[in-house]
């Protein structure tokens, strides 16, 4: 097929506006009367709360009022509505609202915090999902049982168990039977944030005609209307919430997280705006955390290397709260069987209460943590039958009438993972390794295959709004957040295509109000491209045929007997008979004065073609569309320092079709670079209090310039899938999924040393490097 | 304990109230509408603040707005002329450094800093001054193009 603008590398439209610093992120906004808040995070991360005495904050310079959760009867959440807005009689991790002080000005505010007085009474903390799976386990809730939970999920009362999700397909225990060989190991991908150079923030106003405005750094709009308007008895219509810019997300700004605490503080000085916008430091220790999984698993394969069953434990140290935890962990359990069809799976996923920040999406959940584990196993498994690990491997990939794990049959349009394979292969290990060892370095090659499956929701939905102009311009209105990755350029050259329009005249949506703005559910697992794609696909037939229909009567002819080419609609068998777009879009009028024609703007949306909830064994389907990779690497490590420097990192995806060439490879770059940063430097540490000892970003160590691959490869197999424009399918998160293990298996391939757990940090090689000397 | 200083920036004398606490960013952000620089961090680390002070790149998150008093500034409102850009910036457009923005900013002020003083500055020069800057969202390799294209742009308009 060719393209006049899919592929092409157009410039991004916000590109101008950010590059001159007027693009407007939360933070820059000011409303008349706008007051500030600041918030108490407690001195414990587990403990009741005996008193709270506000009497001197109340008495500070510039404070309104001082605001605490007490009596405060709110309980929220999507999945499990077991969030509060603030800390009622205890406190359950270290950042959690506690208290608040609304002022004039943000100093004011933090200054008269320090006023509030807090009594408390320490409980036993929980810093760990096996530890809080212990018999005797202090509770972190102690009626669980009684949240309100979507069905067929939820937390078993007297626990800290937050969520059991179980998946059998076939019979591992027959598998592990039939087994010549088993492997078995525990990883570890610890505590992470998602960290974008913006913090989260929001702005609430409760209005006195009783409507609340609210404005965010989510990408979940739709679903804080909801939850607001349900909490506050007001229909939805009476709540407006507004997405300013967004600077990067990663995850951890979707579902609710700070917007329900920012409401409840404004809700009592109605008639004033309040904002908030966290530090660095509450942005890692009380917005969502990333990862937090350990996983325990098993794997059974014949002589010849045929996997016979799979046994997967996942432990998800969730955090003090599980609504936003919940579908990780169930990612991580049926994800864990990666790129692979394994006939008998026994698939077990814990999401536990801890004393810990609550954990929630971050760029790939589910997938890289326990696709670590998968294709760190494949590799040991390789070595155990003294098979090439990439044999190992062919033997058992998924692709068209293979079955998942959760039991849904792939086709060709899911894609080929062995063209992917077989990219990396020739970039990483096209060429024979030079050495192993100098007198500086160690030299080593690691590879991982990877699956994304893809996340949907019943009716979960993209919606589109567009609109043509007098002079034959366009403007496109949606719901989707942008956050950096680019879909308003992907949303203007997909329309371009469509409507034979070049991509500077048509004008994609800046921001997103609800007040305005098409239904989204909400702009998560690199659903958009797929599904936004599609619905703009949709409008744009659907302006097209307004257009001809009208120009059919214009014309005087039937509908089929014309065409459209983005300038004019014209006569198929004369095309000097036609009728220019500016003469259509507002409807026709014949040279007597008379009119006909309607307005050109179409709305559409697009919904998943099927998608439906486990059965009891975690059989379903998953909606559309499964998207497959491989990635790779060659390493270096110093000797002296334990530094692993990347010399060479290679993915390739496929992703049915490039939309934009140039945007895609950064977002490869970007995730490639993100997932280093986990597997090399990044962690998020708890002592055993449950205080988090690096709240800031250096001592996170968020990756620099100087750590970024020396080169890379970025590749794209296109094998077009069916609901994506013109066969695209998602990329966002996929980037991050194979790093972990490709870069652990060169470790292993330089040294011999078999890391399970992540950063392996230049501290830790230097001393598995000691230890095995 | 409120006093006042003077500062010009982009060109233009203000002079502006602070309480003392403030710091150049609050100063530009709140008091001046400059909201151009950004915060990102607590510990003088993500870089999203830069501006130019007295010619030097400066992260204004750390700097007392009392000792500004007098000062030069260059903030990144300054660089582009009417509706055509810097080339700095077109150059990191062209070399799709930019994805969420946020960073960006920062890192056009450093390079400005930068080649400003020292149009031939070396690859090393150029890495140290970015590696000053966090981005999450693009993993610096289209940063680094940018730079490097940047460079190349001014170099190309000096001899003109
Ligand atoms: S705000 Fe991060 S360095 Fe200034
Ligand atoms: S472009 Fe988003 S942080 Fe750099």
């Amino acid at each position: 097929m060719e393209f006049k603008y899919v592929g092409k590398s157009i410039t991004r439209p916000d590109a101008v506006k950010k590059i001159t610093g007027k693009a407007i992120f939360l933070n820059d906004i000011k409303l008349p009367g706008m007051l500030h808040a600041a918030i108490l995070r407690p001195d414990y991360a587990h403990a009741k709360i005996l008193s709270i005495d506000t009497s001197a904050a109340e008495k500070c310079e510039g404070v309104v009022k001082v605001v605490t959760g007490r009596g405060c009867k709110i309980l929220y959440g999507d999945n499990i509505r077991d969030l509060v807005p603030m800390a009622v009689d205890k406190v359950r991790y270290i950042g959690e609202p506690l208290a608040a002080v609304i002022a004039e000005n943000p100093y004011q505010a933090k200054q008269a915090l320090k006023e509030i007085k807090v009594e408390y009474e320490p409980l036993p903390v929980l810093t760990d999902a096996l530890q809080a799976l212990e018999k005797d386990a202090v509770l972190v809730h102690e009626n669980s049982g009684d949240y309100w939970h979507l069905p067929g999920l939820g937390p078993i009362q007297g626990t800290n168990i937050a969520n059991l999700y179980k998946l059998k397909k076939g019979d591992a225990e027959k598998g592990f039977k039939d087994a010549d060989v088993v492997v078995e190991a525990e990883f570890n991908y610890p505590h992470g944030s998602s960290c974008a150079i913006e913090p989260h923030g929001a702005i609430a106003w409760f209005h006195e005609d009783k409507t609340i405005e609210c404005w965010s750094s989510s990408i979940c709009p739709f679903i804080i209307r909801e939850e607001l308007a349900r909490v506050y008895g007001r229909p939805s219509s009476d709540v407006r919430v507004h997405i300013p810019e967004l600077g990067g997300c990663f995850g951890y700004k979707s579902d609710i997280t700070v917007e329900q605490t920012v409401a409840y503080i404004a809700s009592f000085v109605p008639g004033r705006p309040v904002k908030w916008v966290a530090s660095r430091r509450e942005d890692f220790t009380s917005t969502l955390l990333g990862h937090g999984i350990r996983t325990r698993m098993k794997i059974g394969a014949k002589k010849d290397g045929r996997l016979t069953a799979m046994e997967t434990r996942v432990y998800h140290s969730t955090g003090a709260y599980a609504d936003t935890g919940i579908h990780v962990c169930i990612a991580a359990g049926h994800n864990s069987a990666g790129a692979y069809e394994i006939p008998n799976c026994d698939l077990q996923a814990y999401l536990m209460y801890t004393n810990q920040p609550a954990v929630g999406a971050y760029r790939g959940y589910g997938h890289q943590e326990s696709q670590f584990a998968t294709e760190r196993m494949m590799d040991m498994l390789a070595r155990k039958l003294k098979m090439d690990p990439f044999e190992l491997r062919a033997k058992n990939y998924l692709g068209p009438g293979k079955k998942t794990a959760v039991g849904e049959t792939l086709c060709e349009v899911n894609g080929d993972v062995t063209k992917c394979v077989d990219i990396v292969k020739k970039a990483i290990y096209g060429k024979k390794q030079e050495k192993k060892e100098d007198d500086k370095y160690f030299y080593g090659r690691g590879f991982a295959a990877l699956m994304k499956t893809p996340k949907g929701a019943p009716n979960s939905a993209k919606g589109c709004y567009l609109k043509f102009n007098q002079d034959g311009s366009v403007c496109i209105n949606m719901g989707g957040a942008e956050v950096g990755q680019g879909l308003r350029t992907v949303v203007q050259q997909v329309a371009a295509e469509c409507l034979m329009i070049p991509p500077e005249r048509i004008k994609v949506y800046t921001e997103i109000d609800t007040q305005f703005s098409p239904w989204e559910w909400q702009t998560i697992g690199s659903m958009f491209t797929t599904q936004g794609g599609r619905a703009v696909v949709r409008c744009c037939e659907k302006a097209i045929k307004m257009m001809k229909k009208t120009a059919a009567q214009a014309l005087r002819v039937d509908l089929d007997m014309l065409d459209y080419n983005g300038k004019c609609v014209y006569l198929k068998n004369d095309p000097t008979v036609n009728v220019p777009l500016e003469g259509l879009v507002y409807g026709y009028m014949y040279p007597n004065g008379m009119t006909v024609g309607e307005v050109v703007q179409s709305s559409d949306a697009a919904r998943l073609p099927r998608y439906s909830n486990p059965d009891e064994n975690g059989q379903g389907t998953m909606g559309v569309s499964h998207t497959f990779g491989a990635q790779g690497c060659e390493i270096r490590i110093d000797k002296e320092t334990g530094e692993v420097l990347v010399d060479h990192f290679a993915s390739a995806f496929d992703v049915g079709r490039v939309i934009n060439a140039r945007q895609i490879r950064g977002q490869v770059a970007g995730g490639v670079m993100m997932a280093l940063g986990a597997t090399l430097h990044e962690e998020l540490k708890f002592d055993k209090d449950g205080k988090m000892l690096n709240p800031f970003m250096k001592k996170y160590r968020f990756p620099t310039i100087k750590n970024r691959p020396k080169k890379q490869t970025i590749e794209f197999v296109e094998t077009p899938e069916t609901i994506g424009p013109f066969g695209a399918r998602g990329i966002g998160e996929h980037p991050v999924i194979g790093v972990a293990p490709s870069i652990l298996n060169a470790i292993y391939d330089a040294t011999g040393i078999e890391f399970t757990q992540i950063p392996v940090t230049p501290e830790k090689m230097k001393e598995a490097l000691k230890a095995r000397k | 304990m409120s006093e006042k200083i003077t500062l010009t920036v982009n060109g233009t004398k203000r002079s502006v109230e602070i309480d003392g606490w403030e710091r150049l960013l609050d100063v530009l952000r709140d008091k001046l509408d400059l909201t151009g620089a950004k915060r990102g961090c607590d510990d003088v680390a993500c870089g999203a603040c830069t501006v130019v002070v007295n010619g030097e790149a400066k992260k204004s998150c750390s700097l007392p707005a009392k000792r500004c008093d007098g000062a030069e500034i260059v903030t990144i409102e300054g660089l582009a002329s009417g509706t055509e850009v810097h080339p700095i910036q077109q150059a990191l457009i062209e070399a799709g450094a930019v994805q969420c923005g946020y960073c960006t900013p920062g890192i056009v002020m450093s390079l400005y800093a930068l080649f400003t003083k020292n149009l031939n500055a070396s690859e090393d020069e150029i890495e140290d001054v970015l590696e000053g800057h966090l981005c999450r969202c693009t993993g610096y390799e289209a940063i680094w193009e940018g730079a490097l294209l940047a460079q190349k742009l001014l170099k190309k308009n000096k001899k003109k």
